[in-house]
Formats: structure tokens, sequence, C-alpha cells
């Protein structure tokens, strides 16, 4: 949350769909097929994740051999290092149910390129990355990027030689998998503050590459509608 | 169709503090295969609740990586979480996944993750 | 639900997609994020009940496992390529989620009418 907004405007009026998910929680809680307070803890939890422990884990490999090569052999152990615990950080103590506790970092050269993407139903590394964009859910990305991935990450904008090697990674099962890119030349002498800030999720997830000065990720218009606001989600 | 009638408060306190899939580590026995082993995805009859995607049934790729034990998902989804097995992560080109893969891309792979009965040596 | 009523519609995973009244009549006159956000001036791109609602399906998929995610998410995939496919996501996740719910027999139709009736009393009161 930014500390230089005024008080910020606000939705003055309560929304059917406001009101549907507040149903639909009440009910399910009186129902017990979760208790109030597993909701509760689950929500502050949620809450506290985003991207930025998975792009300072990039900087910090870039600047240290050996923090690297951790990295890459044991992402779990590597993570704790940028704050992220996957054990024990979840409410359940041994990591949430769908993002379980076995990271990969996928170690890109520039030969290689890795792309994730989960075609059974849009798994995702949040404890280390925060919640996943739309266009990441969609059957559209799913089922498309493991058949032409070049053809989906041309419309993200990134075009590789034929002869590197793109890897899609399709975490299926257990493993969540987060990227990490070949680091960009005119990044020399940076520091990690500044190193992390040009690796945006959309870096991670395999569909960008950094670049220097490029701290956002693209908007991508996944429906017609106009999306009024900016972001740099 | 579900039941809701897991009980998970076994696998709370088996996995608590450790994680999941850490606290099946040693469960498995010995993996079938190696790094470097060449597989063949097999066709196993559709059940409900496999995590192995349509697309690599019958492909044939390299193992990359022994990932983790873990039981297969077609028993944890019912909760069989008796037995374990190991998991591979498998490489295959993708011209050996698409027919029409271009040429012109012929170094591009895809890695995904298979339990040991979805394998077979190749 | 996997089953196949006559005169039910399914989706491409075998969704069962046949309407539910109250659903449609939401999405028919609910007022998405998107305009609500663009109307009052609010750059928050999410609504504030979008990590409730993954919470609740998260915890859905754990514990007594009511709704494990994978039959959730291709029933979320179907309803979203029919009868939600206009509707923005989150929207569309929640209708989905609440039309899982119910052809589930985990929540009743009417029940849900009313204990909106209810929440909407006390939300605006």
């Amino acid at each position: 949350m930014s500390d230089k907004h005024e008080p910020a405007p606000m939705v003055n009026e309560v929304s059917d769909f406001e009101v549907l998910e507040m149903a639909v929680r009440e009910l399910a809680i009186e129902k017990g097929l979760f208790s109030a307070e597993d909701h509760r803890r689950w929500t502050e939890y949620v809450h506290t994740l985003g991207p930025l422990p998975a792009a300072r884990l990039v900087a910090k490999a870039w600047l240290d051999p050996a923090y690297k090569k951790l990295a890459v052999t044991d992402g779990v152990k590597a993570s704790l290092q940028v704050g992220v615990d996957w054990i024990n950080s979840p409410p359940t103590g041994f990591g949430t149910p769908s993002d379980y506790c076995a990271l990969r970092v996928l170690e890109d050269t520039p030969k290689l390129k890795h792309v994730v993407v989960c075609t059974l139903c849009s798994c995702y590394p949040r404890p280390i990355l925060g919640q996943s964009p739309e266009w990441y859910r969609t059957p559209n990305y799913r089922r498309r990027l493991v058949r032409w991935p070049r053809q989906v990450l041309a419309e993200f904008g990134l075009q590789l030689d034929p002869d590197v090697e793109i890897r899609v990674a399709d975490s299926n099962q257990k493993t969540r998998y987060i990227v990490l890119p070949v680091r960009p030349a005119g990044t020399e002498g940076w520091t990690e503050d500044q190193l992390t800030a040009i690796v945006t999720r959309d870096c991670l997830i395999g569909v960008a590459v950094p670049k220097p000065g490029v701290t956002a990720n693209a908007k991508r218009p996944v429906r017609p509608a106009v999306h009024p606001v900016h972001h740099s989600h | 169709m579900s039941t809701s009638k897991h009980d998970r408060t076994h696998h709370a306190k088996k996995a608590t503090g450790i994680g999941d899939p850490q606290c099946f580590k040693g469960e498995a026995g010995k993996a079938k295969f190696k790094v470097g082993d060449r597989v063949r995805v097999k066709d196993l009859s559709d059940v409900f609740y496999s995590r192995t995607q349509t697309y690599p049934r019958g492909a044939v790729g390299t193992v990359t990586v022994l990932v983790y034990e873990s039981p297969a998902p077609e028993d944890e989804a019912w909760d069989n979480t008796d037995k374990s097995e190991w998991f591979y992560s498998v490489k295959f080109r993708q011209k050996d996944l698409w027919p029409d893969y271009p040429d012109l891309y012929a170094n591009d792979t895809l890695e995904t993750e298979l339990s040991e009965r979805w394998l077979e040596k190749a | 639900m996997k089953d196949k009523d006559k005169g039910s519609e399914t989706g491409r995973q075998g969704t069962d997609t046949t309407p539910v009244p109250l659903l449609e009549a939401i999405s028919s006159r609910g007022r998405v994020w998107e305009d609500l956000a663009e109307q009052y001036g609010v750059t928050n791109p999410d609504p504030p009940w979008k990590i409730t609602l993954d919470a609740t399906c998260d915890l859905l998929a754990a514990g007594s496992c009511v709704l494990p995610v994978l039959e959730r998410r291709a029933e979320e995939d179907d309803l979203s390529a029919t009868n939600y496919a206009d509707i923005p996501f989150p929207e569309r996740q929640l209708l989905a989620l609440a039309h899982s719910l119910i052809r589930r027999g985990l929540l009743d139709e009417d029940e849900l009418a009313r204990r909106m009736e209810e929440v909407n009393r006390r939300l605006n009161s």
C-alpha cells in the first residue's frame, strides 16, 4: 500500500456480488464446511503475499553465485532468505493445500528460456509470488501455451531466436515454479534493490524478460471491457 | 464426486512443521528410474482425479529430476495416503508431443511431473 | 456433478451448466467491480472481497475437501465459457463457485437468496 495517497475514494454502494460472496461464506461456515476462524486466518495470510520476495530471490541470485546454486537446487531453503517460509507461514503449518512446499527455481540461460503454466487448474507459487493474474487462469493461456508457446509469447511481446530452447514448465503436481531470468546488460554495478525492481511478476512467470527501466508488468487486455485504472500488479 | 469424509488430522500431525511433500520422504522406497532415463508415459485408463494430462500420454521423454515422494493424486484425492511413489520431472521435445510442431523450433521442450505408476522404460 | 439429467446442459468438461435462476439474475443486474471502480474513482484493481473469495475456495478444498481444486476449476472453466461468459473476473469465479455449490447440494438456492436479502439489509442499514 502506498503511503503517498490522501484518503482514497471508496465505492459507496453494495453490489450484488459483494452480497453473494458474503452470503456464500456465511452459509458455508454455518454448515460446517470450514470455520470462521480458519477463514479469517487464511485471508490474513493471503493478504501478506506478493511478488517482491520472488523478485528479490532473483536479484540475490544474480549477485551471489552460491545463492544462485542454492536457489536452483533447493528453492524452499532459498526462499527463507527472502522471508518466505513455505512450510510454517501458512496457517496449516505444513504448506497450503494448493501451493504445497516444493518450489523449483528454473534458471534461464542465453540458450534456454523457461515459461510456466498449469494446464489443469492454474496452480501458482503464491507464497513467494502472490496471487495469480487473471490471464494466467484462463483456458486461453493454459491450453495454448503448451501447444503454441512461441505464438503466446509473441502476444506478450517476447520473441526469441529459433535456436533458443523454449521450455514450458507445466506445474501439474506439487511443484511450483518461478523463473530465474538471465540478468540483462546495462545493470552492471546495480544494488540488490535496483535489480529487484526490474524483476516483475511477468518475468518470474516467464512471459517477459527483465529490462533496465521497466519496473511494471505490461497491461494485458483480457476482456473487451475498458480497464480505466493503472495498476502495477 | 468426492465424499466429505476426509480426515485430515492424521495428515496434519504427520506434516506439521515438516511440509507436504516433505513428510512423505523415505516412504516410496527405491526409485525405478534415474536422471537421464528415457521413459514413456503410459496411457492408463482415465481415473477420476488424475493429474496426468492427456497430451503427454504415449510420449517418450527424459527424466531430469527425481522431485519428491508422495501419494499419487489418484489415491490422495480419496485420502489413501498410505502408499507413496516417486515423482519425476520429465522433459519432452515439443516435436514428440505435437506432430506438427514446427521444425524451425526443434529445440523447444516441455517439462512436467509424472508419478512412477505412469512411466515405463522406453 | 457428472450426472447428466434429462434436459440438463453440460459443458466441455462435463459440468452441469443448467442455469441457476438466482445466479442468472445476479449476472444480469449485478454491478461489477470494473464499473464500480470507474464510477467512484477507486484505483484498486480488485474488489475487497476477492481475497476472501479465494480463501473460501482454498478452504473448501482443504479439510473435509467438499470441493476439490481440480473439480472446482474444471467447472469454473466450463461456466466461464457458457453461462457467465460475459461476466468479468473475479465476479465470474464467484458465480461459478456458487453454481458448483448449489449443483452439489451444498447450498440451497432459496436459502442463498434469503441469506442475500438478509446480508443486503445488514450492509445497507
